[in-house]
């Protein structure tokens, strides 16, 4: 496999950075490198987040996305896509938050456009805002086909309470039927 | 070569479980980005093996609990950033002049004062050589990967009982955050590597903890174990009692430094990557040295020689080493997230002036390319 770079972006408090945390664990647990970084601003609330994931079957020394190298971003609010769109390689997917996330003409030549109600989804379909990174988790998967589908979903759910199995299964289920849609 | 251990996580998580793997039992702090998850860690683990975290009042407070479980006898950590190393520098100095082990997590931000809280920096390197004023020889050891937060925060521990003193373990928010795959020793080889620091089993009114010879650091007993003993920050005698007496007072300091600078074989750690063949010397350390590997591969893949020199023990610095890479690379770049705190060290030890810098503080870090350009450029 060759390198695989993704972003995750959000403000803070979205809940973004354990999306990043499970592909990395599941990656590594895959027999290959993964490493995750976060960068956010003093703002506890509100702030530009953004979430950088790399793997790969080599080792990863530096650990940030480089501009122009990402294959697939995922955004869920409208600063931080337009802060770190440009990143993304051209022709490269990128999902957003239609209800949140604004794309300009230019950038739906440029890139792979996606629209999917993230938190729509998360909010009303699976019943709590929080499983949002997990729909996303799923979404992200669904495109980029990083890692086996079972590893990714068994690293998730080590990773949440058994108490909310149910409800994030069925986050992940729905975040994959929405990207297979979005792909028709 | 020993059995390794995979572990995912992040180099706070695992500074703080390689502290209570190392036996580090009791923890005082105050929470600060971005060091916090060090404390967080270190609450889950240490009262479920019996021993202590708590959360200060202050960072003061933090250091000084520290430091009176170190004279206790009982290994201790405290962990901070920059702005929380300028609160405790008074005490790190009482730690030095009273010789109490305590180890000192510190993971770098952008500064100076409050500066960038979430963001990288390297800025903390000059501080860490004196953070509080006085003479004495301060150890600092620099992780540079995630299984270096791991192993460099047990080394801590050991060279911290073996020295007498407060050891900082340098980290930094890039390292400190980021989260991915470290190989580590196994919990068994890391206690077996465990030195417990030296006590004195004599009749009690024989004991002398100052009394020691003039390059070993001094010999205190865990309290209340029947040996009696004065800790002060004045100058002291061989009972740990204040004294003006001037030949008393040179030697002290004399040994400060003298267990230090005659067991510096003990204590410096280097790695070099790529070096042997190499026609450029690039030295950088901490979280920097990713963003050289990185470029060193793609420079020589261009067909460019570079290689890496990078010290892990930053103090006390390499510098017979320096001196020697020195003499034999004719291209030199430091590399560091500060205005060249370390090119300042290394520029004594080779004894020139003329080594190129790269430098970077607006707390971003180093891309690779940003090392690629720069090497193109003058070079």
């Amino acid at each position: 496999m060759s390198r695989i770079v993704m972003r995750f972006t959000g403000v803070g408090g979205q809940g973004v950075l354990l999306a990043g945390e499970i592909f990395a664990a599941a990656k590594i647990k895959d027999g290959g490198y993964g490493v995750k970084t976060a960068t956010y601003t003093s703002q506890v609330r509100g702030g530009p987040t953004v979430v950088d994931i790399q793997l790969d079957d080599k080792e990863i020394w530096y650990p940030y996305a480089i501009d122009g190298q990402i294959d697939f971003m995922l955004s869920v609010a409208d600063k931080s896509y337009q802060l770190f769109k440009s990143g993304v390689k051209e022709g490269g997917t990128i999902v957003v938050e239609p209800n949140l996330v604004h794309p300009t003409d230019e950038d739906r030549k440029k890139w792979n456009i996606v629209e999917i109600p993230i938190i729509t989804i998360a909010k009303e379909e699976v019943g709590n805002v929080i499983t949002q990174s997990v729909v996303a988790l799923a979404i992200a998967n669904t495109y980029t086909k990083a890692l086996d589908e079972k590893v990714l979903v068994d690293t998730m759910l080590s990773k949440v309470p058994p108490k909310v199995h149910e409800l994030n299964l069925k986050a992940y289920e729905l975040g994959k039927k929405y990207a297979l849609e979005s792909m028709k | 070569m020993s059995e390794v251990r995979e572990v995912i996580s992040s180099g706070n998580d695992l500074a703080a479980r390689a502290a209570v793997d190392a036996g580090c039992k009791f923890f005082a702090g105050y929470p600060l980005t971005p060091s916090s998850e060090v404390m967080h860690t270190v609450s889950d683990l240490l009262p479920a093996i019996g021993g202590t975290a708590i959360q200060m009042e202050d960072e003061i407070a933090g250091v000084a609990a520290a430091i009176g479980a170190g004279m206790s006898g009982v290994r201790s950590l405290t962990a901070t950033s920059g702005p929380g190393m300028s609160l405790k520098a008074e005490n790190l100095g009482l730690a030095q002049m009273a010789e109490v082990p305590v180890v000192v997590v510190n993971v770098m931000r952008g500064g100076p004062s409050t500066g960038l809280p979430t963001r990288v920096a390297q800025g903390d390197v000059a501080q860490a050589k004196n953070p509080s004023h006085g003479d004495y020889k301060s150890i600092t050891l620099c992780a540079g990967t995630l299984a270096e937060c791991y192993t460099e925060t047990v080394r801590a521990f050991n060279l911290a009982d073996r020295f007498m003193q407060p050891v900082i373990v340098l980290l930094d928010e890039t390292l400190g955050h980021m989260h991915g795959k470290a190989m580590l020793p196994t919990v068994e080889d890391v206690k077996a590597g465990i030195v417990p620091r030296k006590t004195f089993d004599g009749p009690a009114e024989e004991y002398k903890p100052y009394g020691v010879a003039q390059d070993e650091p001094a010999v205190l007993n865990p309290m209340f174990t029947g040996y009696r003993y004065n800790f002060t920050g004045l100058h002291h005698d061989a009972d740990g009692f204040p004294t003006e007496e001037i030949e008393t007072c040179r030697k002290l300091i004399d040994r400060l430094f003298a267990k230090v600078d005659e067991h510096k074989d003990e204590i410096e750690l280097n790695e070099e990557y790529m070096l042997d063949d190499a026609d450029i010397l690039i030295i950088g350390y901490g979280s920097a040295s990713l963003a050289i590997k990185e470029a060193v591969n793609e420079l020589r893949a261009a067909g460019i020689k570079a290689g890496l020199f990078r010290p892990i023990t930053l103090w006390p610095s390499p510098e017979e080493r320096l001196y020697e890479l020195g003499q034999k690379f004719d291209k030199v770049l430091s590399v560091e997230l500060n205005q060249g705190q370390y090119l300042e060290e290394i520029q004594r030890c080779m004894g020139r002036r003329d080594i190129q810098k790269l430098v970077k503080t607006n707390g971003r870090p180093f891309s690779p390319s940003d090392i690629i350009e720069k090497v193109k450029e003058v070079f």
